[in-house]
């Protein structure tokens, strides 16, 4: 007990200097927006470097693991990108509709990351991704999984880390549509399980199945990007629309090699948006 | 207790010239000085550390509510507090003894007052700006003001320093 106390005593400042300090630095860092940004693009940094070391040895582990998943997609692709060719030359299509095929292709960029940190028990979870702005990273880009799966949407960089918001966020949202009939909906996160999202604004007339699929329908990622697929549904009580429960595709919680998707045209997207509503 | 109503009139007169002066001033992007950071670096070397961290505090508060720096006033000059012993021994070699007689800062030479005045300046500007910009995209711009601010507020604080601890601690 006494030594309890010569501790204490020895340390009381210190304690007091740090919790003072700490509220200050809270206070400033929520007074303003850029404060706010600031801060949490350092902490990330910082955070993200510690957790970066320490899940650099686990990923030594699994490289053979990750070699063989990355093999396995990059031969996949150049399967699909020669069959494509082959039948797009075989069937003689006329130059326009080639140049639309062409153009309509090649305006995403894939960068490869690895996650660094994330969480998934909270209703505001994010994912830390060890590429940032140096890697040509930045906000708004799609993240995906190799397999095509959605994972989110990136909301902050630094210079060698980013931040995504992930679809279990409770403030995500994106566009989607059945794959089955093209109808659209808006995706989003009630914040309840970690393995479903919701499907909201379906239209009466689109008759959604359990097990139908449904992909994303945003300008930020290509066409073909999962969502999930639909587990239950039901008609809002206006009787307006229906709202479904998709099961998620993408793996949240063991999520580790994925890819930032660049629309190398959203900025121009972007730009007519802001015209129209100005 | 004369000394100690002494501390508080220069506490007080710092405030008001930090508030209704200094922060008013418009010289350049670059060049903002400071003095109400010259109410810790002048405490008693010989006061606990524990009140020097409450004096920061509430002058701190006073001028984050002030001025509006929501905490960033205070949070750059609760570190003054802790390091200063720490600051004048690196730049001074000079410590705070048990047998010590009179205040350390009016037995100090001028040359190792200067040094230490000048150092505490500098290392709450760094923080005070740094924290305000917390970026190094404009590093030179950083570097720039916390140098040219930091020479500045010397060169003002300078004579405080010297008539308060001369003719009025001492």
């Amino acid at each position: 007990m006494h030594r309890l106390v010569e501790f204490i005593k020895r340390i009381y400042v210190l304690v007091v200097f740090l919790l003072l300090e700490v509220g200050a630095l809270w206070s400033y860092a929520t007074s303003s927006s850029y404060a706010e940004a600031k801060i949490l693009s350092r902490t990330t940094a910082v955070g993200g470097a510690v957790s970066g070391v320490i899940t650099d040895v686990g990923h030594f582990f699994s490289l053979p693991e990750v070699n063989r998943r990355l093999t396995a997609r990059v031969a996949e692709l150049n399967e699909e990108l020669e069959s494509a060719e082959a039948l797009l030359y075989a069937s003689g299509l006329d130059t326009t509709a080639m140049a639309m095929f062409e153009d309509s292709n090649h305006h995403f960029r894939y960068h490869p990351a690895r996650v660094v940190s994330m969480t998934t028990n909270r209703k505001k979870n994010i994912i830390v991704l060890d590429r940032g702005t140096i890697d040509g990273v930045a906000r708004d880009m799609g993240v995906i999984t190799p397999d095509n799966e959605l994972v989110g949407y990136v909301v902050s960089c630094s210079e060698h880390y980013a931040v995504v918001m992930p679809m279990l966020n409770i403030d995500f949202s994106t566009g989607g549509r059945i794959v089955e009939n093209d109808h659209v909906c808006v995706i989003r996160w009630t914040g309840e399980s970690r393995f479903e999202v919701e499907a909201v604004e379906l239209s009466i007339y689109s008759e959604p199945k359990r097990g139908m699929e449904v992909e994303v329908r945003s300008e930020r990622l290509p066409s073909g990007i999962t969502v999930g697929t639909i587990e239950e549904y039901e008609l809002n009580s206006a009787k307006s629309a229906y709202t479904a429960t998709l099961r998620i595709a993408a793996d949240m919680a063991t999520l580790d090699n994925v890819l930032i998707v660049e629309n190398t045209h959203y900025g121009e997207i972007e730009e007519l948006i802001k015209q129209v509503e100005n | 207790m004369f000394k100690n109503i002494s501390y508080f009139w220069l506490t007080l007169a710092l405030l008001v010239a930090e508030i209704f002066i200094l922060d008013q001033l418009s010289i350049a992007m670059w060049l903002r000085p400071m003095l109400f950071q010259l109410i810790v670096i002048l405490l008693p070397m010989e006061w606990r550390t524990i009140w020097v961290l409450v004096v920061s505090l509430v002058v701190g508060v006073v001028m984050d509510v002030s001025l509006g720096g929501a905490g960033l006033y205070t949070a750059t000059l609760l570190p003054l507090a802790v390091v200063r012993r720490t600051v004048m021994y690196l730049t001074t070699r000079r410590s705070v003894e048990p047998g010590d007689q009179s205040p350390l800062l009016t037995r100090m030479s001028q040359r190792q007052l200067m040094i230490y005045v000048g150092a505490m300046i500098f290392v709450h500007h760094l923080l005070f700006f740094w924290l305000e910009t917390m970026s190094m995209v404009s590093l030179w711009h950083l570097v720039a003001t916390i140098i040219m601010s930091t020479l500045l507020s010397v060169v003002i604080a300078w004579p405080i320093v010297r008539l308060f601890l001369s003719k009025i601690v001492r």
